[in-house]
C-alpha cells in the first residue's frame, strides 16, 4: 500500500478546484496553475522513478483488498505514461496565455485542463475495468467543456459530433463492462485476466473483447471509427487541440495496449490479426486525409491517425520489439502532436489564416517557427536520429519478425508521405512570396515557441539518448508480455 | 393580459417546500448506510428551490437566498476531496473512512461515519450543478 | 395458528398479485392516453396518474421483499411526479415554468 499511486490523480483535481475559485483574476490563476502543474510533475517523475526502481506501486483505496475494492495500478507502463502526460501538461500551461483569450481564461479553462489531467492520469493508472469507465467520462466531461469554450457557431455545431459520438461509445462501453461481469462476475483487471485464463478464453469472451476493442477504437480514432475526430479536435484553440490529439486518443490505444496485453490474449490468430488490418487501413485513409486538405490544422488533425494505425500495428503483432516500437511510439507521438498543434497554433496566429494557400513567406519574418517546423516534421516522419525513428525501427522489427511483407511496405510508404504532408507546410507556407495577411508587423512569438521547444528537446532526447532509454521500454513491453506479473501484483495473496 | 390567479399554489409551496427541505437533509444524513446519500438530498433540495422558482419567480428568490450556487459547486468538490486527501496525511489508504458513536442530549447514541462529510460534499456540488443548470436554461431570453 | 397464518400468507400473495395485474392494466391504459391524448392537458394528468402507479408498484415490491427501505422511494417518486406536474401545468396555463418576475 502505498498512496504515492494516487497523487498524479488528486493533485490536479484539488488543483483544478483551487484554481476554479481564482477563476476570474487571470493573473494569479496562470501563477497557481503552473505551479501546481510543476509539482504535479516533480510527483510524476517521482512515481516513475520509484516504479522502475521498486517494481510496481499498488493502492488499494478505501482499504479494501484487492479484487473487491477498488485498486490504483502504478506499473511501468502506466507510470511512463504518467510523466509523459505531465510533462504534456507542464508545456501547455505555459502555452495557454498566449493562445487563449483572457475571457476563455476567465471561463474556467484551467479548471478543466486540470479535470482533463487528472481523468487522464486516472485512466491510465487505475487497475479496474469500471473505474476506467469513470475516469474515462471525467476526462471527456472536461473535454466537453474545452471544446465549446469560447462558444463560437462552428465549436458548436462540431461539439454536437463529438459528444453524440462518445456518449454512443459510453453507453457500449457500460454495456460490454456489464456482459463481462456477467461472464467473469469481476471488474478488476487482475482477477478478469486470471478468470479468462482460466476459461481459455471462450468464444463469448472473445466477443465481449471485440466490443470492447470497438469502444475503445472509437475513442482512439482507429480506421472505420475516425471520422469524428478530425473536423472536431480542429475547431478549439489550439492548445485545447494539442491536448486533445496528444492525449485522448492515447488514452483510448493506452486502453487497447492494457486490455489486449492483459486480458485478451488467448486468440491471438483471430484478434491481433484483425489488429494488424485495421492499423494498415488507419495509416492509408489518415495519411490520405492529411494529403487532401489545404488547412493546416486538418492536416495535423488527421496525422494523428496514421500515428494510432502505428501503435496498432505493434500491439496486432504481439511480439517483443513491435510492442516496444509501440510503447516508444506511443511516448513520441504524444510528445510531438503536441509540439505540432502548438507550432500550428502559432502559424495561424501569426499568418491570421489556416489556409495553405493564402500564407507564403514566413520564414523572413519567423525563421525560429519555421526551423522548429522542419525540425518536427523530421522527428515525426522518422528520420534518424529523431525518436520517430527508433519507434518505427523497432515497429519494422516486430513485423518482420512475424512475415508480414505487406504491413512494412504500408507504413514505410505511409511515413513518406506523412514527411510530405508536414513538409507541404513548410513549403507554402515559409517560403515563397510573403502573402500573409498583415506582413509589416511583426508579432511577439517566444511564448509560443519555448514550451515547443522544450516538447522537441524532450523529443530529441527520446531519440538521441535511446540507448539508455531503450532497456526500460523493453522491460516494459517483456512486463507486457507476461500477464501473470500484472496479476501477482495486484492479487498478491 | 391575462394573469392566472395561483394563490393555491403559493400557499402550498410555502408549505411543501419545507417537507421537502426537510426529507432532503434526512435522505443526506441516512446516506452512508441505508437508502439516500449526498447525491439524492441534493437533487431534492434543488427541487424544494425549484419549486420556490415557478411559485414565486426568479427574482424574489434570488433575493430571499442570496447564494452563489457556483461556487457551492467548488466548495462542495473541495469538501469531497478533502476527505480523501486527509487519510494521505495521517497514513492510511486513500479515501479510507471510519465512524464513532456520540450520546447527544436529545437524540441519544447515534452513529456519526467520516463517510458523511463527503457525502455533503456531494450534497453541496449536486444542488449547485442542478441550480445553475435550471437557472442558465430559464435565463435564455 | 399456523394454518391461520399460511392462508393469510396466501391472501396476501394473491392479492399482491392482483395488484400488480391491476395496475400493470392500467399503466397501458395510461400509456395509451397518452399516446393517443386528444389534448395536452390529459396527456399531464396521464402522466401524474403513472407515477401514482409506480410509487404503488415499488410499495408493493417492498411488500414483496419484506423490506421497510423502500419507503424512502415511494415518497421519493411522490415528490418528483407532483413536481414534474406542477411543471406541465404552469407551462400549459403560462406558456413559461420560471419567469423572471412574478407581480
Amino acid at each position: 500500500m502505498s498512496n504515492l499511486a494516487v497523487l498524479p490523480i488528486i493533485i490536479p483535481l484539488l488543483s483544478g478546484i483551487i484554481v476554479a475559485f481564482f477563476a476570474k483574476n487571470v493573473k494569479v490563476s496562470r501563477v497557481l496553475a503552473a505551479l501546481f502543474t510543476i509539482i504535479n510533475a516533480l510527483v510524476a517523475v517521482y512515481l516513475t522513478s520509484v516504479v522502475f526502481t521498486d517494481g510496481t506501486v499498488i493502492l488499494e483505496t478505501g482499504d479494501w483488498v484487492a479484487p473487491f475494492g477498488i485498486v490504483l495500478v502504478a506499473d511501468p507502463l502506466a507510470a511512463v505514461l504518467v510523466m509523459t502526460t505531465n510533462i504534456i501538461a507542464l508545456a501547455s500551461v505555459f502555452y495557454a496565455p498566449f493562445a487563449l483569450t483572457v475571457k476563455k481564461e476567465q471561463h474556467y479553462f484551467y479548471a478543466f485542463y486540470f479535470f482533463l489531467i487528472s481523468g487522464v492520469s486516472g485512466a491510465f493508472l487505475t487497475g479496474d475495468l469500471f473505474n476506467l469507465f469513470v475516469f474515462f467520462e471525467v476526462l471527456l466531461m472536461a473535454s466537453y467543456a474545452l471544446i465549446v469554450l469560447g462558444g463560437e457557431k462552428v465549436q458548436l455545431r462540431e461539439s454536437i459530433k463529438y459528444v453524440l459520438i462518445n456518449l454512443f461509445s459510453s453507453i457500449l462501453f457500460v454495456t460490454a463492462i456489464a456482459f463481462l461481469y456477467g461472464v467473469v462476475g469481476t471488474v478488476n483487471m487482475a482477477q478478469i485476466a486470471e478468470r479468462v485464463q482460466e476459461v481459455e478464453q471462450t468464444g463469448i469472451l472473445t466477443t465481449i473483447g471485440i466490443l470492447l476493442f470497438f469502444v475503445f477504437a472509437t475513442k482512439a480514432a482507429l480506421f472505420p471509427l475516425f471520422y469524428w475526430l478530425p473536423k472536431s479536435y480542429i475547431v478549439p484553440n489550439p492548445v485545447v487541440s494539442a491536448l486533445f490529439g496528444a492525449l485522448l486518443t492515447k488514452v483510448g490505444i493506452y486502453s487497447i495496449l492494457r486490455v489486449f496485453s492483459l486480458i485478451f490474449v488467448y486468440k491471438i490468430s483471430l484478434t491481433h490479426e484483425i489488429f494488424i488490418w485495421i492499423a494498415a487501413l488507419s495509416m492509408i485513409f489518415g495519411v490520405i486525409g492529411a494529403l487532401s486538405t489545404n488547412n493546416v490544422k486538418l492536416i495535423i488533425a488527421y496525422n494523428i491517425i496514421p500515428a494510432i494505425g502505428f501503435i496498432m500495428m505493434g500491439i496486432g503483432m504481439f511480439n517483443e520489439p513491435a510492442l516496444s516500437g509501440s510503447i516508444y511510439y506511443l511516448i513520441h507521438d504524444m510528445l510531438i502532436k503536441t509540439a505540432l498543434f502548438f507550432i500550428v497554433g502559432a502559424i495561424v496566429y501569426v499568418a491570421g489564416t489556416s489556409d495553405l494557400k493564402k500564407m507564403g513567406g514566413l520564414i523572413h519574418h519567423y525563421p525560429v517557427l519555421g526551423w522548429l517546423l522542419f525540425v518536427s516534421a523530421f522527428v515525426l516522419a522518422g528520420i534518424p536520429p529523431f525518436s520517430g525513428f527508433i519507434g518505427k525501427l523497432l515497429l519494422l522489427e516486430g513485423a518482420l519478425e512475424n512475415d508480414k511483407i505487406i504491413i512494412v511496405i504500408i507504413a514505410l510508404l505511409t511515413s513518406l508521405l506523412i514527411l510530405y504532408s508536414i513538409i507541404k507546410i513548410f513549403v507554402n507556407g515559409f517560403w515563397g512570396e510573403q502573402r500573409h495577411i498583415e506582413p509589416t508587423e511583426k508579432k511577439p512569438l517566444a511564448g509560443f515557441l519555448v514550451p515547443v521547444a522544450f516538447l522537441l528537446s524532450f523529443s530529441i532526447l527520446l531519440g538521441v539518448g535511446a540507448e539508455y532509454i531503450y532497456p526500460s521500454i523493453e522491460s516494459i513491453s517483456t512486463y507486457l508480455l507476461n500477464p501473470e506479473l500484472y496479476i501477482d501484483s495486484v492479487l498478491k495473496e | 393580459m391575462y394573469k392566472p390567479n395561483d394563490l393555491i399554489f403559493r400557499t402550498t409551496t410555502s408549505l411543501i417546500a419545507f417537507i421537502l427541505l426537510g426529507f432532503s437533509i434526512y435522505l443526506l444524513l441516512a446516506g452512508h448506510n441505508s437508502p439516500g446519500g449526498g447525491f439524492i438530498g441534493g437533487l431534492m433540495t434543488s427541487s424544494a428551490i425549484l419549486l420556490m422558482y415557478m411559485a414565486y419567480g426568479m427574482d424574489i428568490v434570488k433575493k430571499i437566498l442570496p447564494i452563489n450556487f457556483r461556487l457551492l459547486i467548488l466548495i462542495g468538490l473541495l469538501i469531497a476531496v478533502t476527505t480523501g486527501i486527509v487519510s494521505l496525511f495521517i497514513g492510511v489508504p486513500f479515501l479510507s473512512q471510519t465512524f464513532t458513536y456520540v450520546t447527544l442530549p436529545i437524540f441519544g447514541k447515534i452513529e456519526l461515519a467520516t463517510a458523511m462529510i463527503f457525502d455533503i460534499g456531494v450534497f453541496l456540488t449536486v444542488l449547485g450543478v442542478t441550480i445553475t443548470i435550471i437557472s442558465t436554461i430559464a435565463e435564455d431570453q | 395458528m399456523t394454518d391461520a397464518l399460511a392462508i393469510s400468507e396466501r391472501i396476501l400473495d394473491i392479492s399482491i398479485l392482483i395488484s400488480i395485474v391491476g395496475i400493470s392494466l392500467s399503466l397501458i391504459l395510461l400509456v395509451y392516453r397518452i399516446i393517443k391524448g386528444p389534448t395536452n392537458p390529459d396527456r399531464a394528468v396521464a402522466l401524474d396518474a403513472i407515477g401514482v402507479n409506480l410509487m404503488g408498484v415499488v410499495a408493493l415490491v417492498a411488500i414483496v421483499l419484506i423490506s421497510s427501505k423502500l419507503n424512502d422511494v415511494v415518497l421519493l417518486i411522490g415528490i418528483l411526479s407532483f413536481l414534474g406536474t406542477l411543471a406541465v401545468a404552469k407551462y400549459l396555463e403560462a406558456g413559461v415554468i420560471i419567469d423572471r418576475d412574478r407581480d
